[in-house]
C-alpha cells in the first residue's frame, strides 16, 4: 500500500499534468464508480452496531443447511422472498424486507486488534499513522444538527477521530440509561448557583479577552458556550430512558443492548448523525451454539423493534442501520464445539438509509469458506455507508502534517444495494 | 534487599556527580550568548520590531514551575521565591526546580510523547519507569538513546526493550521511528518510493532498515499463555533488496546496512566535540576517584558497587536477562533462544553509535529543537520532526549554538532546560497588542512568546495543587456518603459466602449477557473519566525476584511431557470452574474526603475519554502524533461539571483559607488575595478585590461564595493559559 506523501503526490500530478488522456481516464473511472447514482442519497444518520469478538456468519446471516458446518440452527424464511436467516432471529425475520445482507465480505485481518481497526476505519493498521473511524468520517462530512453531539458511542468506545480532530470524536455514553455526570452541575450545586457561576465565568473570560485578545482564548469560551447549550438542551431528554414506557423497554428487551438500540433510535430522532452501539462476547472459540442463541435472544427483539419503529415513524429511509463485526468464524466446528476466527468470508447486515430492502449481495461458497460471487472488500462497506449519505468516499482531507488521506481507503460503493 | 539499597546509593552518587558538573558550568553567559546570537540573526533578517520585555517576577515563577516541574507553585513556594534577592531569584529558582523530584515526572511526559511510550504496550510500563529513572538520574541523552536503539532482552528484566517492542520490533516501522524521532528526518515516505524533493531514496530507507533486519520479537508461550516476550537477533535478515514486488523474487538479496545521514568529517574536530571528550574524561576520573575514596570506609560498599557495575556492564553485553547460572543451564540444554535473548544487538549497536554520534548534527539539533518548542511554544523547525531542505530552521545559528552547547555539556537535559529557561527569549511576554500581523512576526522572530495552554497533565496537577487535593482537606467524617459497591461473592459448596474484593468500584456494571441486574437507584454515577491507575515506577524496575522464580518455572515446564502439561492445565481450569460467584450490590458508608494523585505517574496514555486525553494527551500510536490543544465541548463539560474542579473549589476546614473566612471575624480581602495567589500566582488588583468581594458576599454563605469564586478562577482562561 503506497503511502500518499504530499510531495510524492504533487510530483506525480505534475507528471500527469501533461497527459490529459490519463487524467480523463481517472475521471471516467470515478464516473463509473458512481454510475447508477440516479437515486438521490436519502440517509441522514447512521446507527452502527459493532459486535466485538467476531460474530459467526454461519449461524446468523449465512446459514448452510445440510452441510457439516450447519451446526445447531435451522434457517428460517423471512419477509424478503428467497432470503433465509438463522432461526435465532424470529422477530427480525419479519423485518427483513427492509434489510439487506452482504454475504461475501472478503476480509484480510484475522486478529482482533487489526481486524477491528480495519472494519472500523477501512484502512489496514500501520504503525506510522492512525486512521479515523467511520463515525468520525461521517461527522466530519455532515454537519451537526441540533444541540446533541453529532457522534455518540454507547456501551463502549468507537474508533478515534485521529487527524479529523477533537470535534469528530465520539461522545461517550458508558451505559445507556445512566445519567452522564458531566452534563449537569456537580452534586450539591443547585441550578441557580450553577447558572450564576457560569455568568460570572463568562464575564471574567470576557474581561481577560479584552486585556489579552487571542483566538486560542476565544475558542475556549466558544466551547464553554457549546457545552452550556448542551446542558440546557431539552434534547438531553433523549438520554433518559426512565421516561420511556416499560412496555417499550420490554419490546426492545430490557438488556444493555436493547436499551442501546432504543437510545440510538431516540438520538437519531434528535438529529445525531452517527450512533455506535457496542456489544461484545462474540469470540466463541468454545460452546459457540448456546452463546449465539443467547446473543440472538438479546439482539432479535432489539433489532426488530428498532426497524419496525423507525419504519413506522418514517425515519427508516433517513437512517442507515449497519451491523458488523471484525470477521466471521470458521466453517469447521472445533473440538470444543466452538468456531475460530475466519476473515476470508463473512457477512454484513444493513437496513434503511435508502437501500433496497430484501437484497442479498454476493454469496459464499457451499460451506462459507470464501466468497463465491461478488467479493466485497472491507473498504467497500465504508464506501457504501458514505454513498448512502451522499459523501464522496474518495474525498481527500489533509492531516495536521499536511498529508492527504482519502476518507475511505479506496472503496467502491456496493451499488446493487441502491 | 540489602543489595538493592546499595545500588540506589550508588545511583545517587552518580546523580550528584552529574548535577555537580551541571551547576559549576558558567551557564549565565550561555543563555546571554543565546539571546545575542538570536538578536544578530534577527538583525540579519531585517527584523525591525522591538522585543517585548520579560514577564514580571510572579509570571516568571508560574511559567517556570509549569514548564520545569509540571504544576503551578504553592503559596509557600511563592513566599520562598519572594524572599530571595531579586537579582538572583530567577536563577536560584531554576536551579532548585532542576533538582525537584517532579522534574523527572514532568520531563517523562515529554519523553512519553516523543518516544510514543504507552504503558499498556508490551514492555511499555517498564519503559516509562526506565525513562523516568534515566531523567531522574541525569542519564545523558545520547546514552539513553543508544540503550533504546540497541538493547535486546526480555520484557520486565530489560526495560529498554519496551522501545523496540512498542513497534513490534518491525524493521520498517523502526526505521521511520529512528529517523524521525531521533533525527527529525522523515524518511518513512521512502519506504515505498524515492522521496521526490528530498534526498532520500528507497534504497536509503532499506539500508537503514537493515540495521533492524535481524531483530525479532519472540514469545515464549505455553498453552496460549505468554510466559515471556523478548527481542533477540537472529542470523537471517528480514530486510531484502530490491523490495517486494520490484523485480523477480529470486533476485532479492539481504540488504546491507548503510547509514544515509552524512556525519561531520572525521578530520574535523570542532571545539564542542573536544569539550565533550574532555568532560567525559573528567567524569570518568571523578567516578574512579569517588570509588577509591569510598574504598576507605568500607570494603563491602566498594565490592557491592563493583558488582553492580559489572552487572550493568554485562547487562549491556551478553548475559543480560537471566543470571549466569540460568544462562549456563540454557546453554547446556542447547536452547539458543535465551543465549541470544539479551544484551545488545550488534547491528543496532552500530546504528546507535551512528545516530548518537556527536558528529551527527541531526541528532543534537532535532532534540534541542523539540525542547525549545516545548518551552517556548514553537520550534526553529516546525513540525519539530521535519528537518529537510524544504523546511529550513528559522534561526540556524541559534539552533546550532544550542545544539553544540548541548553536545559539549554531555547531552545533559537539565543543562539544556536551564540554558533556555535562563534566556530572555524564554522569559518574554506574550503579544497582546491585538495587531495580528505584528504578533505573528514577533513570535516568528522569538521577540514575543506565543500563548500556551498547560499540558493536560500539568493542568490537572495544577488544579489539584491549587485546590489542596494532594492531601485530604476536610476533617474526618465531614464527607460521609452512602455508596453501593458491586462486590463479587464466592459461593462455597457448603453455602458459606466469602466476599472477594472487586477493586471496590462504586459503579454499576451492567452485565450484558446476564439477566437484567437491577442496580440500586442511589448508586453514584462515577466520574470515572478523572480517575486512573497509578504506576509504581520502582516496582516496575525491580522485577528481578519474580523473574528468577519465573525462569525456574519455565525450566520445569520444559522437562514435563505434553501429557503432564495438559493434565496441569485441566487441573487449573477445573479448579477455576468450581468456584461459583455471584455479584451483589453492598451498601457502604465511606468518608469521601477527596484526594487526587499526580497524573504524571499514572497509566499513560490515559483511557480514550479521560480528562488527560480530552485535553490533548496523544494516543502515541501514530508517528508524529502531536498534542491537540484545540478547545472542545467535552473538555468544557469536564471543567465545568467535573469532580476535580468541583472539589478543588470547595473550601476544606484544613485549608489555609478556612480561618480567614469561617470565623466570626472573617478577613475577606486576605481570603481573596490567597485565592489569587493559590490559583493564578499573582496579587489581585484593587478592582479585582472589589469584584470578588461582591461575588462572595452575594452568595448564601461566605464559604459558598468563596467556592464559587474559586471555581470561576479555575475555569477562566487565565488559569489554563500560561502568563
Amino acid at each position: 500500500m503506497p503511502m500518499s506523501c504530499p510531495d510524492y503526490r504533487l510530483s506525480r500530478r505534475a507528471m500527469l499534468g501533461a497527459s490529459s488522456a490519463t487524467l480523463l481516464g481517472m475521471q471516467v473511472r470515478d464516473l463509473l464508480a458512481f454510475s447508477g447514482t440516479s437515486h438521490e442519497q436519502k440517509a441522514e444518520n447512521v446507527i452502527l452496531f459493532w459486535n466485538g469478538g467476531g460474530m459467526t456468519h454461519l449461524d446468523t446471516w449465512d446459514p448452510k443447511p445440510g452441510r457439516p458446518t450447519q451446526g445447531e440452527f435451522e434457517p428460517i424464511d423471512t419477509s424478503a422472498s428467497g432470503m433465509q436467516i438463522s432461526e435465532i432471529f424470529p422477530q427480525l425475520s419479519k423485518q427483513m424486507h427492509h434489510a439487506a445482507l452482504i454475504r461475501s465480505i472478503a476480509g484480510t485481518q484475522g486478529a482482533h486488534g487489526q481486524a477491528t481497526y480495519n472494519l472500523q476505519t477501512s484502512y489496514v493498521s500501520t504503525p506510522n499513522i492512525r486512521h479515523p473511524g467511520i463515525g468520525s468520517v461521517v461527522t466530519h462530512e455532515k454537519s451537526q444538527i441540533g444541540d446533541l453531539p453529532a457522534f455518540i458511542s454507547i456501551s463502549g468506545r468507537a474508533a478515534r477521530a485521529t487527524y479529523l480532530g477533537q470535534k469528530c470524536e465520539a461522545y461517550f455514553v458508558a451505559s445507556p440509561g445512566d445519567k452522564d455526570p458531566y452534563l449537569a452541575f456537580p452534586e450539591g450545586i443547585a441550578e441557580s448557583r450553577g447558572n450564576r457561576r457560569l455568568e460570572i465565568l463568562a464575564k471574567y473570560n470576557g474581561q481577560f479577552a479584552g486585556r489579552a485578545p487571542n483566538e486560542k482564548l476565544s475558542a475556549t469560551q466558544t466551547a464553554i458556550e457549546d457545552a452550556v447549550r448542551l446542558m440546557r438542551s431539552p434534547a438531553l431528554e433523549a438520554f433518559e430512558l426512565t421516561k420511556v414506557p416499560t412496555s417499550t423497554l420490554n419490546r426492545y428487551g430490557d438488556t444493555a443492548f436493547g436499551r442501546g438500540a432504543l437510545l440510538a433510535k431516540r438520538l437519531v430522532e434528535q438529529g445525531v448523525r452517527f450512533v455506535q452501539v457496542n456489544r461484545g462476547g462474540f469470540d466463541t472459540h468454545s460452546n459457540n451454539f448456546p452463546a449465539v442463541r443467547a446473543h440472538g435472544e438479546v439482539m432479535d427483539p432489539a433489532l426488530a423493534s428498532l426497524i419496525e419503529d423507525l419504519s413506522e415513524s418514517g425515519m427508516l429511509d433517513k437512517t442507515l442501520i449497519v451491523m458488523m463485526s471484525e470477521f466471521g468464524r470458521t466453517p469447521r466446528i472445533n473440538q470444543d464445539a466452538g468456531r475460530d476466527h475466519w476473515a476470508a468470508c463473512f457477512s454484513v447486515f444493513m437496513a434503511g438509509g435508502g437501500i433496497k430492502g430484501g437484497t442479498v449481495v454476493g454469496a459464499s461458497d457451499k460451506d462459507g469458506y470464501r466468497p463465491a460471487e461478488r467479493p466485497v472488500n472491507v473498504a467497500d462497506i465504508h464506501a457504501t455507508i458514505c454513498h448512502a449519505l451522499g459523501i464522496d468516499p474518495n474525498r481527500e482531507v489533509l492531516t495536521p502534517l499536511q498529508r492527504p488521506m482519502k476518507l475511505v481507503d479506496n472503496g467502491t460503493p456496493v451499488m446493487e444495494l441502491f | 534487599m540489602r543489595r538493592c539499597c546499595k545500588v540506589s546509593c550508588g545511583l545517587m552518587v552518580l546523580a550528584m556527580l552529574s548535577s555537580a558538573t551541571v551547576l559549576t558550568a558558567a551557564d549565565r553567559p550561555v543563555a546571554r550568548t543565546l539571546d545575542s546570537i538570536l538578536a544578530a540573526e534577527n538583525a540579519e533578517r531585517g527584523v525591525k520590531h522591538e522585543a517585548l520585555p520579560v514577564v514580571d517576577d510572579l509570571a516568571f515563577l508560574r511559567r517556570v514551575y509549569v514548564d520545569l516541574i509540571g504544576r503551578i507553585p504553592t503559596t509557600e513556594e511563592i513566599s520562598t521565591y519572594q524572599a530571595l534577592p531579586s537579582a538572583t531569584r530567577r536563577e536560584q529558582t531554576i536551579d532548585s526546580l532542576l533538582q525537584h523530584p517532579r522534574f523527572a515526572d514532568r520531563w517523562t511526559v515529554f519523553f512519553a510523547d516523543m518516544l510514543r511510550m504507552r504503558s499498556n504496550a508490551e514492555g511499555g510500563a517498564q519503559l516509562v519507569a526506565y525513562v523516568h529513572r534515566a531523567v531522574q538520574d541525569g542519564m545523558p541523552y545520547d546514552e539513553l538513546c543508544r540503550k533504546l536503539i540497541a538493547t535486546n532482552g526480555k520484557v520486565g528484566r530489560t526495560p529498554e526493550v519496551g522501545f523496540v517492542l512498542g513497534d513490534n520490533a518491525d524493521p520498517m516501522a523502526l526505521t521511520g521511528v529512528t529517523s524521525q524521532v531521533f533525527m527529525g528526518v522523515r524518511i518513512a515516505c521512502a519506504q515505498c518510493h524515492d522521496h521526490p524533493f528530498d534526498v532520500w531514496t528507497r534504497k536509503d530507507f532499506y539500508g537503514l532498515a537493515a540495521y533492524y533486519g535481524r531483530t525479532q520479537r519472540i514469545e515464549r508461550r505455553f498453552n496460549n499463555r505468554i510466559l515471556a516476550t523478548y527481542t533477540t537477533d537472529v542470523s537471517q535478515t528480514s530486510v531484502m533488496w530490491p523490495p517486494e514486488g520490484v523485480g523477480p523474487e529470486e533476485e532479492r538479496k539481504a540488504m546491507k546496512p548503510s547509514f544515509p545521514i552524512a556525519l561531520l568529517e572525521e578530520g574535523k574536530q570542532p571545539e564542542y566535540i573536544t569539550r565533550l571528550k574532555e568532560l567525559r574524561a573528567a567524569k570518568a576520573n571523578a567516578e574512579l576517584a569517588a570509588a577509591e575514596k569510598k574504598a576507605d570506609p568500607g570494603l563491602d560498599d566498594l565490592l557491592a558497587s563493583a558488582a553492580e557495575k559489572a552487572e550493568r556492564r554485562t547487562r549491556g553485553a551478553g548475559t543480560g536477562g537471566l543470571g549466569v547460572l540460568a544462562e549456563a543451564r540454557q546453554e547446556a540444554k542447547d536452547l539458543n533462544v535465551d543465549a541470544a535473548g539479551s544484551g545488545e544487538s550488534e547491528l543496532r549497536q552500530q546504528l546507535a553509535r551512528l545516530v548518537t554520534s556527536p558528529r551527527n548534527e541531526y541528532f543534537s539539533r532535532s532534540f534541542v529543537n523539540r525542547i525549545w518548542a516545548e518551552m517556548i511554544g514553537s520550534g526553529f523547525v516546525n513540525p519539530v520532526d521535519d528537518f529537510s531542505g524544504q523546511n529550513p530552521p528559522s534561526h540556524p545559528q541559534t539552533l546550532d549554538f544550542i545544539a553544540q552547547e548541548f553536545v559539549a555539556g554531555g547531552y545533559d537535559l537539565r543543562s539544556l532546560v536551564r540554558m533556555i529557561a535562563m534566556s530572555q527569549t524564554y522569559q518574554r511576554a506574550h503579544d497582546f497588542s491585538g495587531n495580528e500581523p505584528l504578533r505573528v512576526e514577533r513570535e516568528a522572530a522569538f521577540l514575543a512568546t506565543p500563548v500556551r495552554r498547560m499540558l493536560s497533565e500539568v493542568m490537572f496537577d495544577s488544579i489539584v495543587t491549587a485546590g489542596h487535593l494532594f492531601q485530604p482537606k476536610h476533617e474526618e467524617g465531614k464527607n460521609l456518603k452512602t455508596v453501593w459497591r458491586l462486590t463479587r461473592i464466592m459461593k462455597q459448596p457448603e453455602n458459606s459466602v466469602r466476599p472477594v474484593a472487586l477493586g471496590g468500584q462504586e459503579k454499576s456494571k451492567t452485565m450484558a449477557a446476564k439477566p437484567a441486574m437491577k442496580k440500586p437507584d442511589q448508586l453514584a454515577a462515577g466520574y470515572d473519566l478523572e480517575k486512573a491507575i497509578e504506576l509504581d515506577f520502582n516496582s516496575l524496575l525491580t522485577a528481578d525476584d519474580t523473574e528468577e522464580s519465573e525462569s525456574v518455572e519455565v525450566d520445569q515446564m520444559r522437562v514435563m511431557s505434553r501429557e503432564e502439561l495438559e493434565a496441569m492445565r485441566m487441573a487449573q481450569e477445573s479448579a477455576r470452574r468450581q468456584a461459583d460467584y455471584i455479584d451483589r450490590f453492598v451498601k457502604a458508608i465511606v468518608d469521601d474526603n477527596p484526594q487526587f494523585t499526580s497524573t504524571m505517574r499514572i497509566a499513560t496514555p490515559a483511557a480514550p475519554e479521560h480528562f488527560l486525553r480530552v485535553f490533548g494527551q496523544p494516543g502515541r500510536t501514530d508517528l508524529g502524533d502531536e498534542r491537540d490543544h484545540s478547545a472542545s465541548m467535552r473538555g468544557a463539560l469536564m471543567m465545568l461539571n467535573g469532580r476535580l474542579t468541583h472539589e478543588a473549589s470547595r473550601v476544606g476546614e484544613m485549608e489555609p483559607v478556612y480561618p480567614l473566612i469561617a470565623g466570626t471575624n472573617p478577613d475577606l480581602p486576605a481570603a481573596i488575595r490567597l485565592a489569587y495567589l493559590e490559583i493564578l500566582t499573582r496579587e489581585p488588583t484593587d478592582q479585582e478585590q472589589a469584584d470578588a468581594a461582591e461575588i462572595i458576599k452575594t452568595s448564601d454563605t461566605l464559604i459558598d461564595g468563596l467556592a464559587d469564586f474559586r471555581w470561576v478562577l479555575l475555569n477562566c482562561n487565565e488559569f489554563r493559559f500560561m502568563p
